[in-house]
């Protein structure tokens, strides 16, 4: 695609706003609902508010720009004058002084490009700054609000578009930013320093240049923004086309496997042809931006010599005739080329990525807002967290939970009671919302209707770290383990409670020997090593997330699958070591070894979900007696 | 575990040992290496042959703009000499070369315009002509000759290659003119004086010096700015991958710390960058406006001595500046070789030959179920340049179930894929019915045999679409097929959980949540709406836990009704032919006869109960376990 056109206006450089803006309304941390967009600000005003924000760095911009602007006026100036004083009136010396002074512009205006760059990127650099700050907390902030969609689908979607937009987007923020600034800069010096040398070679040519090139540059703003909104069609078209292409592209044997390609080929079409059709809409407006340089670029130069004699008459010199040709022709024209190429491609694209990178922006709500009245701790609450006897650790009233209002619901109408030193196993068909009752009861996920209470107190989905509230009185391994590139410290210590309270290392070590991965801590290397995690068997993750939670001081754990990938023997040793650590212990069970091991079994199966102990539910749920027969070695062939 | 006990009418077979048929050796289809510039060249030459009268409506414009461009430097002095010399008493002359420097000013406007909106025409049509034919050929091809391609790849041919492929011809035509600007000005120089084309000449390799060092932007700081942001990235999707333990530890604060500590880091290899260009860019700034200088300046000298007027100084500072415009040239010839690199990996996709199709239908023969016999003769096939199997013969007869298993790597899910002509085989024919599945009409090959997948891939706008896929697309989308579908997910264990969706069949598929279980259901229902004779299943059960695995089974063999609100609305699975690639004793234990793969051919074709006697057979499942659970 040629270079094209279209802007929100040279003010319109839609910079980010660096502070997420607070006290907006809390979003729900709802299981598949999206939060609805913000309203968006006025890019442009954002834009001016970021650059208003750095006063310093305008004005170096500005300094360094003059020295631009200078040597944009030595240049026909010098001339004028090497031609006036010096080859005209047989004075070559004179005249090669006067060339050799423009030289020497010349170079003291490339220092002050040089210098200028510098400028540019103490604004650009903040500004990446701020949208990956952005990016990585909306990606966060999304991906924990989205921690109730079951299965991978949800995350896998989050994490590809964040990195695209860490890595793709916010470099196409960045370079169209600082080419905006350069551009739109650049012409105002130069336009400063050829309009200052044309007043100084004589007042009269101003009359000559300066309507036209205000005619020019009027219609080049008139059609700014119809440029502009060309542009992002464009955008819009191409970023669709790649993505009916991905979806093509991946599904190609299952198309293949459908006989769907022809339905297929023909929505990518489509796409093909409404790209193909903004393209060609772009490429019309054109005509408008070369319509502009005509006007404001080459015209003055047929008008300086339509009006040549009548500016003669007026005094003005032969030299500053050359001299304001020379302006025209190697100043203004180039610098109004590139601000009607640069400023529409430009614009249009950082609008639309800042668009992008905006929409659905992260509110920092846990923060501010009033989310939650204070948590009423019971009173008989240990600073362990530890209830009295008589309060059970995890309490289920009627719990409903639907994925959307028109779903029909995962789970309806469940009681359970969970004693705080009680040990349930969960067991039933996948879907069947084992890893919803998880999420339930570590709160990250909101019942439709009914109660929730962890030792007599009422569960809240939160979002921030609370040693006295949620943190401080459940842990939960899900099911897949969280492992960061960091040392083996940094990896347990990320979610015990106080961030500053430091665990001694024999509690580290410890709890790697509790839940059996002592070998994994030396293989490793230690307590300093630092994990890599792609080179982790996913295993060997789920033991380090055993060993991290097992250092949680929360008297409740809820182990949703989380040994799914140790062999038998391994898994029940990490789950022995959460009940020889005392507390309730609720298991979401891979195998069903796991509710042998259990006082009390939970079976999920849809309107027949029953709760007992293993001799009961073989008795009364025809499930369960599947699963135990399922899982024995079979008699026969 | 209930054994399914033969499809009905269907004794076991008596187990035989296999003596392919050695399938000649034929070229392979499709296969060819890849694709050389010249067949690049050519894909562009015919995309600008199919937009002649624009191309060359390009060229004449853009060769009239440069010599336009070329003239009016020439005209402007020789208008401001005449106005000069006239000393404002008004001469015609000059009035004549005031009217020629309008005429060229204007022509250069509209030529201006006509090369804006010829280029991005001409470079859209082409584009969208490439991407229509990619995509065409993308979809003909089948999967496994497409799976040298990574996706994302296929994606950016697609896309950013075919947008650069598609400039070809627009550069082409542009280029020729662009070599007329700086060869036309150095002449002009030239012809002015010959001194001020030496001098221009002799500036000349300080030029290129300059634009060596501008060449030397330090890549290194570039290559470090890149890897702290892939840093980055990399803690975020970690992060983001264990967004379930940041939730219930409540840390989602500090982990954001943690993601962004690299970016101070990034801030400062930025910054350096902007540095480095800054320089390079002060340097090339200088390089143009010094030799224009010179030129002026030795212009000046030869004005005083009167070898020079000021109209011929002005425009040989003009013409030192376009002819030292190589920029230009080499901006258009870069525009040229990348559109010529880009074509080149477009031809790459284009140079593997679509699978063979024909019009025949599926034949009905009475008095059979209608279910389709399915029929295997000396198949070769390769996967990964590496020839899997070698010569397999296999009947699959009408209605039965037929299991294959086999070391993992013994090309179970090839045989799958070419039984079903998802693959053509490299040699060997697949029928149906008596019919090669090479001379079917493609829409009545997709009716009769369907496939689910270990990880289908769904695709279409809902949940809905998603499941009708198989079936002949209308523009109601799924509902045409509403009740066809709600069965086939009834008898997949999908209908109840499709139901919990937040709307249901139409829940946009990108919106809904899935696990790998439950995509791995919509996969088997999608197929089991689809296909009218053959299901062929790979693998397509394994993400399921037992009790549904079992309701899904049952349902295969049709010994179970589907469920769901439309349990009247009988699917009646049974009376279709299935091959089953199995990785689990049981499942092959439920089929009438197993297919044992071995070596690149069938070693046996036998009931499972016959096969487990032999050791060798038991070790394929782990050790003589019957279950792995």
């Amino acid at each position: 695609m040629a270079e094209t056109t279209g802007a929100t206006g040279a003010a319109g450089t839609g910079a980010a706003e660096a502070r997420s803006e607070p006290g907006e309304a809390r979003a729900q941390a709802r299981a598949a609902g999206r939060h609805p967009a913000p309203a968006q600000r006025g890019p442009a005003r954002a834009g001016l508010r970021f650059l208003l924000r750095r006063p310093r760095v305008l004005v170096a911009l500005a300094g360094w720009s003059v020295l631009e602007a200078a040597h944009t006026f030595a240049l026909g100036f010098a001339l004028a004058r090497a031609l006036d004083d010096g080859f005209l009136a047989g004075r070559p010396a004179l005249g090669l002084a006067w060339l050799s002074a423009a030289a020497c512009g010349l170079l003291v205006g490339a220092w002050g490009t040089a210098r200028v760059y510098r400028q540019v990127a103490a604004l650009t650099e903040p500004l990446r700054d701020e949208l990956v700050r952005r990016v990585v907390g909306r990606g966060l902030y999304d991906a924990v609000a989205a921690v109730g969609v079951p299965g991978d689908a949800g995350q896998d979607a989050s994490g590809t578009g964040a990195v695209s937009r860490l890595t793709h987007q916010v470099e196409i923020a960045r370079d169209s930013f600082a080419g905006l600034v350069m551009v739109s800069r650049s012409f105002v010096f130069t336009l400063a320093g050829a309009v200052l040398g044309l007043f100084a070679l004589a007042p009269l040519l101003l009359v000559v240049v300066v309507p036209p090139l205000a005619a020019g540059l009027a219609v080049f703003a008139g059609t700014l923004r119809a440029l502009a909104r060309r542009q992002r069609d464009f955008l819009v078209a191409d970023e669709e086309l790649a993505r009916e292409l991905g979806t093509a592209v991946r599904a190609l044997r299952d198309v293949t496997a459908c006989g769907a390609q022809a339905a297929v080929r023909g929505s990518v079409e489509r796409r093909v042809t409404a790209e193909r059709r903004a393209a060609d809409a772009l490429a019309r407006w054109g005509v408008a931006r070369a319509l502009a340089l005509g006007l404001g670029g080459r015209l003055p130069v047929v008008l300086l010599l339509v009006l040549a004699p009548w500016l003669l008459r007026h005094g003005v010199s032969a030299g500053a005739l050359a001299g304001a040709l020379t302006y025209l022709t190697q100043a203004l024209l180039p610098a109004l080329q590139s601000l009607v190429h640069g400023l529409g491609g430009a614009g249009a694209r950082l609008a639309v990525v800042i668009g992008r990178l905006r929409e659905g922006a992260p509110r920092e709500c846990a923060a501010t807002a009033p989310m939650t009245p204070p948590l009423p701790l019971p009173r008989e609450t240990t600073a362990s967290g530890q209830g009295g006897p008589g309060v059970p650790a995890l309490e289920l009233r009627g719990v409903t939970f639907a994925y959307g209002p028109a779903a029909a619901p995962v789970l309806s109408g469940l009681d359970l009671t969970v004693p705080a030193d009680g040990r349930l196993a969960v067991v039933g068909p996948s879907g069947a919302g084992k890893s919803t009752l998880a999420l339930l009861a570590a709160g990250l996920l909101r019942p439709s209707a009914g109660e929730i209470r962890l030792y007599g107190a009422p569960v809240v989905p939160e979002q921030r770290p609370d040693p006295r509230g949620m943190a401080g009185r459940r842990v939960l391994i899900p099911q897949e383990s969280y492992v960061f590139t960091g040392t083996v410290r940094e990896n347990l210590c990320c979610d015990t409670a106080p961030p500053d309270s430091a665990l001694p290392d024999s509690a580290l070590l410890g709890a790697f020997e509790a839940v059996g991965a002592g070998a994994l801590l030396r293989r490793l290397g230690g307590l300093e090593a630092v994990v890599d995690p792609v080179a982790l068997s996913a295993g060997e993750r789920q033991q380090l997330a055993f060993a991290r939670a097992y250092l949680s001081p929360a008297p409740l754990a809820v182990l949703d699958e989380a040994g799914s990938r140790l062999d038998p023997a391994a898994e029940e040793l990490a789950e022995s070591a959460f009940a020889r650590r005392g507390g309730a212990l609720v298991v979401i069970a891979h195998r069903i070894s796991s509710a042998l091991r259990a006082d009390r079994v939970l079976v999920l199966d849809g309107p027949r979900t029953r709760c007992g102990t293993h001799a009961e539910l073989l008795e009364c749920s025809p499930l369960y007696r599947d699963l135990v027969a399922g899982w024995a070695p079979p008699s026969r062939v | 575990m209930t054994h399914a006990s033969g499809a009905p009418g269907r004794g076991p077979a008596p187990a035989q040992e296999h003596h392919p048929v050695s399938g000649q050796p034929a070229a392979v289809p499709g296969q060819r290496a890849g694709a050389d510039q010249a067949d690049a060249d050519r894909l562009l030459l015919a995309e600008g042959r199919a937009q002649l009268w624009r191309t060359a409506a390009l060229f004449l414009s853009a060769t009239a703009a440069a010599g336009a461009g070329l003239m009016l430097p020439a005209a402007l002095g020789r208008t401001l000499d005449l106005l000069l010399a006239d000393d404002g008493t008004g001469g015609a002359p000059a009035g004549r070369w005031l009217a020629v420097c309008a005429v060229l000013t204007c022509a250069l406007v509209v030529l201006d315009a006509a090369d804006t909106v010829l280029t991005g025409t001409l470079n859209s049509r082409t584009t969208a002509r490439l991407r229509s034919r990619l995509v065409g050929r993308l979809l003909a091809v089948g999967p496994l000759r497409a799976d040298r391609f990574s996706g994302g790849d296929l994606v950016t041919r697609c896309t950013g290659n075919a947008a650069h492929a598609g400039t070809g011809p627009s550069s082409v035509a542009s280029v020729l003119a662009a070599v007329v600007t700086p060869v036309g000005a150095l002449v002009a120089l030239a012809l002015l004086d010959l001194r001020l084309a030496a001098v221009f000449l002799a500036g000349t390799p300080l030029l290129v010096l300059l634009l060596r060092a501008f060449s030397r932007t330090s890549a290194d700081c570039v290559t470090r700015y890149q890897e702290t942001q892939a840093r980055l990235a990399g803690r975020l999707v970690e992060a983001l991958a264990g967004a379930r333990t940041i939730a219930a530890a409540g840390i989602r604060e500090r982990e954001r710390a943690r993601v962004l500590e690299p970016l101070a880091e990034l801030s400062a290899h930025g910054e350096r960058m902007w540095h480095v260009q800054g320089r390079a860019t002060a340097q090339a700034a200088v390089l143009v406006p010094l030799l224009q200088i010179a030129v002026v300046a030795v212009g000046g000298l030869l004005l005083s001595e009167g070898e020079l007027s000021v109209g011929g100084l002005v425009a040989a500072a003009r013409y030192a500046v376009l002819a030292a415009g190589v920029g230009t040239l080499v901006g258009q010839l870069n525009a040229l070789v990348r559109s010529r690199t880009a074509a080149r990996r477009l031809a790459e996709v284009l140079a593997v030959s679509p699978m063979a199709t024909g019009r025949r239908t599926v034949p009905y023969h009475p008095g059979n179920t209608g279910a389709g016999r399915l029929e295997l003769r000396g198949v070769r096939a390769s996967y990964g340049g590496e020839t899997v199997l070698r010569g397999v013969d296999l009947v699959v007869p009408g209605g039965a179930t037929v299991a294959v298993v086999g070391r993992s790597g013994a090309g179970k899910s090839l045989l799958a894929a070419v039984a079903g002509r998802l693959v053509e085989p490299e040699a060997g024919r697949v029928l149906l019915e008596g019919t090669d599945l090479a001379e079917l009409d493609p829409a009545a090959l997709r009716q009769a045999i369907g496939f689910a997948f270990e990880r289908p891939v769904l695709f279409g706008t809902t949940v809905g679409d998603a499941l009708a896929a198989g079936l002949p697309a209308g523009p109601e989308g799924w509902r045409r097929h509403q009740e066809c579908v709600r069965a086939a997910a009834g008898a997949a264990c999908a209908d109840e959980f499709v139901r919990t969706l937040p709307h249901g069949y139409d829940t946009p598929r990108a919106q809904a949540p899935l696990s790998g279980g439950e995509v791995q259901r919509l996969g088997l229902a999608r197929a089991f709406a689809q296909s009218r004779r053959v299901l062929i299943l790979d693998d397509a059960t394994s993400s399921l836990d037992t009790v549904t695995e079992l309701k899904v089974t049952q349902a295969l063999m049709g010994t179970r009704n589907a469920e769901g609100p439309n349990a009247g609305e009988r699917v009646s699975l049974a009376a279709r032919t299935r091959l089953v690639v199995a990785h689990r004793a049981a499942t092959a234990a439920r089929a009438d006869l197993t297919a044992w793969l071995d070596g690149g051919r069938v070693r046996a074709v036998a009931p499972h109960r016959q096969l487990w006697e032999q050791p060798e057979y038991r070790a394929l499942f782990g050790g003589g376990s019957g279950e792995d659970g």
